[in-house]
């Protein structure tokens, strides 16, 4: 399966995963300008906001009390902002698309 | 664990200076990522590698920090996130984690780190020679939080002394709560004129956070702001002195440093890597594990090396190169895991702005030709002194 991620400068990824890793480790694992992850995926430090294509909002389950906490002190946060830490592949979202806002910080 | 025989038995990695722990940590990665090691005279583990250490941050039931903590800093401090595990750590940082979130850190930098950076650097202005760690990067964190806590201008060295006692409870318990009473009645006068009339500063912020439906009591509040001085002021600018130190005597890295903000983001976490302000974390084991060739048992001692794991070359290549053009994905300066580092955002805005403000307005300031810059410390880690001639040559 790929994901795709848009990044800060505009330029695509195309990333082959597998399901059931974490959309965030896709990122950094292919240098995807942007995304840094900096807690390694604990909800801790709100440096891996990503926007979902809407196209494929429907198809993730709602994010948790916690995540929606740390997307609220996020720069510029949109309806379809997510922590991509907590975006985790399965099949059905083969394709999906990413964009990564201007600036974490 | 005092069947093993520490590593480098004449260094105390507690008590001794050790100006060259870097060279140190290369002895003893030699014998593995985790060894044992001498603290405050006694055996402890010390994790060196970024695997092995990252596996650790992440490892709560072998590593919770609440344990430790609850020890070393708990009389003094009080019951803060450090010290909490669970649902109740989560609970308690959720409470807090807005006030330090990216959003709401970039608001601070116009409103209060720029103007203390400017207020310091006026401080300077027509001197020849300045100490840099008393003149700039000391008071600077510190200021910032003094300032979002409201403290006036006149009362903040009596302050910085209180701070600074806190955390000396393992060594000095009567001076440590001693501090203690100083600084919650002092504090608590805040708390209760913020309480009758609140504005919308940083400590009414934090009196009108609600956990299970309950505004915050005193305590937790007080012990919150004293975990803040320890966790967001002696680690910041221990790390900008540090960050001077490389900026200075580099002429390429100066000007880059002048040029923007992204250059200067890079910068700063190149110094988080570089000379880590934590260079070794005390731990507590909270459970047997076999961690690299290392048979910890629940109650050892642990040291997280943190300066050691940003030196590991099987991730950071050429580790004692300062190169900000590096990939520093793998920084563990600020921890992994649920207990991330707080404030890591507002650490980075401090550097960042330090960066931007001091060769603003002090375009040519340069080390003083001839003095010695001296890394020190195995657990909080900065140059000892850093002259500097704010006006170059003249």
């Amino acid at each position: 399966m790929q994901v795709i991620f848009i990044d800060d400068q505009g330029t695509q990824h195309f990333v082959n995963a597998e399901p059931g890793d974490n959309a965030m480790r896709c990122a950094t694992d292919h240098l995807v300008s942007g995304i840094v992850g900096e807690c390694g995926g604990a909800m801790a430090c709100a440096t891996c906001h990503g926007y979902v294509d809407e196209a494929w909002l429907d198809k993730l389950p709602q994010p948790s009390a916690q995540e929606r906490e740390m997307l609220s002190g996020c720069i510029d946060m949109r309806p379809n902002s997510r922590l991509t830490c907590q975006i985790r592949l399965t099949e059905s979202l083969d394709g999906l698309i990413i964009r990564v806002p201007d600036s974490q910080t | 664990m005092d069947a093993i025989a520490p590593m480098l038995p004449d260094v105390d990695f507690a008590y001794d200076e050790v100006p060259n722990l870097h060279e140190l940590i290369e002895q003893l990665r030699v014998f593995g990522p985790v060894v044992p090691v001498k603290y405050l005279g006694a055996p402890v583990w010390a994790i060196l590698d970024h695997k092995e250490l990252n596996q650790a941050f992440n490892d709560l039931e072998h590593f919770d920090p609440g344990d430790g903590y609850k020890l070393i800093s708990a009389p003094s401090m009080g019951l803060t996130i450090q010290t909490m595990s669970g649902q109740e750590h989560l609970n308690n940082r959720g409470a807090v984690s807005a006030l330090f979130l990216p959003l709401k850190v970039r608001s601070y930098v116009e409103a209060l780190i720029e103007p203390i950076a400017h207020e310091l650097m006026d401080r300077i202005a027509g001197q020849r020679e300045v100490e840099f760690v008393q003149g700039f990067s000391r008071p600077f964190p510190f200021t910032v939080i003094t300032r979002l806590l409201g403290i006036p201008v006149a009362d903040e060295s009596m302050f910085l002394e209180w701070a600074v006692k806190l955390i000396d409870f393992p060594w000095d318990p009567e001076g440590a709560l001693k501090a203690k009473a100083g600084f919650d009645s002092y504090m608590q006068a805040i708390i209760d004129s913020r309480r009758r009339q609140p504005t919308d500063d940083f400590v009414s912020r934090l009196i009108s956070v609600e956990l299970d439906g309950k505004k915050l009591e005193d305590e937790p509040i007080l012990a919150f702001f004293r975990m803040l001085f320890p966790a967001g002021s002696d680690t910041t600018y221990k790390n900008a002195g540090s960050l001077f130190a490389c900026v200075l005597s580099d002429p390429e890295i100066r000007v880059q440093a002048m040029r923007g903000d992204k250059e200067r983001a890079a910068i700063a976490t190149e110094g988080l890597r570089w000379q880590a302000p934590t260079a070794m974390l005390p731990r507590m084991a909270t459970g047997d594990i076999k961690l690299g060739d290392a048979h910890i048992k629940k109650g050892d001692w642990v040291l997280f090396g943190i300066t050691a794991a940003n030196s590991d070359p099987k991730v950071f290549p050429n580790p004692r190169k300062f190169d900000p053009s590096r990939d520093n994905r793998e920084l563990i300066s600020f921890g992994r895991g649920v207990h991330f580092c707080l404030g890591m955002h507002l650490a980075r805005r401090e550097l960042e702005t330090a960066l931007k403000v001091v060769f603003e307005r002090y375009p040519d300031i340069r080390l003083k030709p001839g003095s010695k810059v001296e890394f020190v410390g195995g657990v909080l880690r900065g140059p000892r002194e850093l002259w500097v001639q704010p006006y170059g040559k003249a």
